[in-house]
């Protein structure tokens, strides 16, 4: 490998048909070589992004993003830790709202007199404004609250809800 | 920067390597991970900043790199090395990040200063060009390349990185790596020519 090769070389690494090993010793001798440097800068002056030489790494920014990074990941730990012990309250919310669901088809399906729809009939007389159902579960700074509705009469229907008190109106 | 190295770094004496730090990290050991962090950090901003031109937004992209690589540690797959791994992290947010920005913001991008040099007759002012003014004027002139060519770009001319490697970090064949280096320094060249014609020699200039 001389400066000859390089020269012959040159429209090869411009066209991007070089092999790995070809261009990484063409990168090596355009570094060490100031005629072929030179030749190669007027036949491309893009090069001077290939000849520019390595800059240093920013040492203090090191640092600083070292130190950024580990106390994100911390806080990040910190919140995942807090969150984690409120888990199981809407685990157990999600499990009774699947059981229940479940139950209710079940019910629909398999047991109980069959009742024939009833025809909705609209009132001209105002409905009273019904008492708001008992709030079972109230888990603050939760996005859970769980209300039971259930029909006195029917001991084996109860419906939960599981609301966002963001919606609530 | 050659990208083949395994990353070692010492830590009291004794000298571990990238892979033996993602065991500990693994296992919780957040000193781990920041010795990671302090090894790849420099070199990743480094290519970082050229890709978007931007010093302090390169820092960012490097500290959400880094926090991504750590919640996806457990995928972290050994087959590569962790220097092509958290290159493509940063380099994927370093594009998407491009590609957020509106053009308005890419054209009124403040890079640095561009020095004029004076030339001596029949010499272009490439070459006596440094490191600092190559990046001087890349960050003129890098909005001419599409995300995919000025990662490739960087990555494989100006980071040192091979063809292989690049086309790894980036999720593409090392075939289209090169034709985005094609195509990244032809229009370099030519913006070159028009704006900073100072870095031909005398017998081109316009």
């Amino acid at each position: 490998m001389n400066c000859e090769v390089f020269r012959e070389q040159l429209d090869s690494y411009f066209e991007e048909s070089m092999d790995e090993d070809r261009r990484r010793w063409f990168r090596r001798h355009i570094r060490e070589c100031a005629a072929c440097r030179k030749r190669a800068l007027i036949s491309d002056p893009s090069l001077i992004f290939t000849v520019g030489g390595e800059m240093p790494v920013d040492t203090e920014g090191v640092e600083h993003c070292v130190r950024a990074v580990t106390a994100q990941i911390r806080q990040q730990r910190m919140t995942r830790r807090l969150h984690g012990n409120r888990r199981p309250w809407l685990a157990a919310a999600a499990a009774i709202v699947m059981v229940v669901s479940v139950g209710l088809i079940w019910t629909s399906i398999f047991g109980g007199t069959e009742k024939q729809p009833t025809a909705v009939v609209e009132s001209a007389v105002e409905q009273p404004a019904t008492t708001p159902p008992a709030l079972e579960v109230d888990m603050p700074g939760e996005d859970v609250r769980v209300y039971q509705f259930a029909n006195e009469e029917n001991e084996h229907t109860a419906v939960y809800f599981i609301v966002n008190p963001a919606l609530e109106l | 920067m050659c990208a083949t190295i395994a990353g070692v770094c010492s830590h009291g004496g004794v000298t571990m390597s990238d892979r033996e730090w993602i065991r500990e990290a693994l296992e919780g050991d957040e000193e781990a991970f920041a010795q990671l962090v302090r090894r790849h950090s420099g070199g990743l901003h480094r290519a970082v900043a050229r890709i978007l031109a931007d010093d302090a937004e390169a820092w960012d992209v490097v500290q959400m790199a880094f926090l991504k690589a750590w919640q996806r540690l457990d995928r972290y797959d050994p087959r590569y090395s962790f220097t092509t791994w958290i290159y493509r992290i940063g380099t994927n947010l370093a594009i998407d990040l491009i590609r957020s920005r509106s053009s308005r913001q890419r054209a009124h991008k403040a890079g640095t200063e561009h020095r004029l040099r004076l030339v001596g007759a029949g010499e272009s002012a490439g070459l006596r060009a440094d490191g600092h003014e190559a990046d001087g004027i890349l960050r003129q002139i890098v909005e001419v390349l599409t995300p995919q060519q000025r990662s490739a770009f960087v990555l494989r001319e100006m980071e040192g990185m091979e063809t292989a490697e690049v086309a790894e970090v980036l999720g593409c064949s090392p075939t289209t790596v090169r034709n985005h280096i094609f195509q990244a320094r032809k229009a370099l060249r030519e913006e070159m020519r028009t704006r900073y014609p100072e870095y031909l020699p005398a017998s081109e200039r316009g």
